[in-house]
């Protein structure tokens, strides 16, 4: 997201502040993306749409605190979303969901110049199964947001080091287990 | 059994499917409701923390005249026990 970008989103929501209904282009323009990462970790369309409607309903109700701290307004909204999850399960709602979409593991499989098979997806499920659920939260904030590290480390309440550590191990692990070279920061 | 479920989907959520669930002007009513909740609470705190102090205010004003009549030694109308039995001689 350029700098440019970030200080439009910035004025929209100073504008916000005194009028909420100038919220509605921020509400168009991110809401499918928290919908899909809400979705994502619930794998289930209603929930994921009333968790979508509180975590706007949420970003609306604590605008006048929101400070810019040079990231863009979307951690901020994804830090709300994620945050929406975990109380959902904490209220012992069943055993959290990670949803991966196919598509998705497909390219990332090839961007590793693996060939994709059923028993390498298979092994590859039972590996997710047993990471811990901070290693499986950074990897789809990674991989599947495509955020970069210091927005991870915002919007799970953790050091930018602390989100480089945990993508690191886990994808020390998937390569010792599966020989698989996806890239630590994507960039390389 | 695994700490997480894994689950992979073979599709991916449509943006017609998710517009489906996307309605700014739902979300507008129900932020103005809860705005209004809000303001409805806040007054009604206001009312307790004001109408607490009046209360203790009270208090310590009855406790206050009621020490100073005890220092001056001036009958308390309103007590009985300070009303003097009368005597016929």
């Amino acid at each position: 997201m350029s700098a440019e970008e970030i200080q439009q989103e910035y004025e929209i929501l100073e504008k916000s502040k005194k009028d909420s209904n100038a919220f509605g282009l921020l509400y168009e323009k991110y809401f499918d993306r928290i919908f899909t990462y809400i979705f994502r970790q619930t794998d289930d369309e209603d929930l994921a749409a009333d968790l979508s409607s509180q975590t706007f309903l949420n970003v609306l109700k604590n605008l006048a605190k929101y400070e810019f701290r040079g990231l863009p307004f979307s951690a901020w909204l994804y830090k709300i979303a994620s945050n929406e999850v975990k109380k959902h399960y904490r209220k012992g709602k069943g055993v959290k969901v990670f949803s991966i979409e196919e598509e998705r593991v497909r390219q990332l499989i090839d961007e590793a110049h693996e060939d994709w098979s059923e028993e390498l997806i298979n092994r590859l499920l039972t590996y997710l199964k047993e990471l811990p659920t901070e290693m499986l939260e950074v990897l789809e904030l990674r991989f599947f947001e495509d955020k970069d590290f210091k927005e991870i480390a915002f919007i799970l309440d953790i050091t930018e080091s602390g989100a480089k550590m945990r993508t690191y191990r886990a994808l020390d692990r998937l390569r010792k287990n599966f020989n698989l070279k996806i890239k630590y920061d994507g960039k390389e | 059994m695994g700490r997480n479920e894994i689950r992979m989907r073979r599709y991916r959520m449509s943006a017609g499917n998710i517009s489906r669930h996307r309605n700014y002007s739902a979300l507008m009513d129900q932020h103005e409701k809860n705005q209004r909740l809000r303001r409805v609470m806040r007054v009604f705190m206001y009312f307790l923390i004001i109408s607490f102090i009046v209360i203790i205010l009270v208090i310590v004003v009855r406790w206050e005249k009621k020490q100073k009549n005890k220092s001056t030694g001036k009958p308390n109308p309103t007590s009985i026990n300070s009303i003097k039995p009368v005597t016929f001689s």
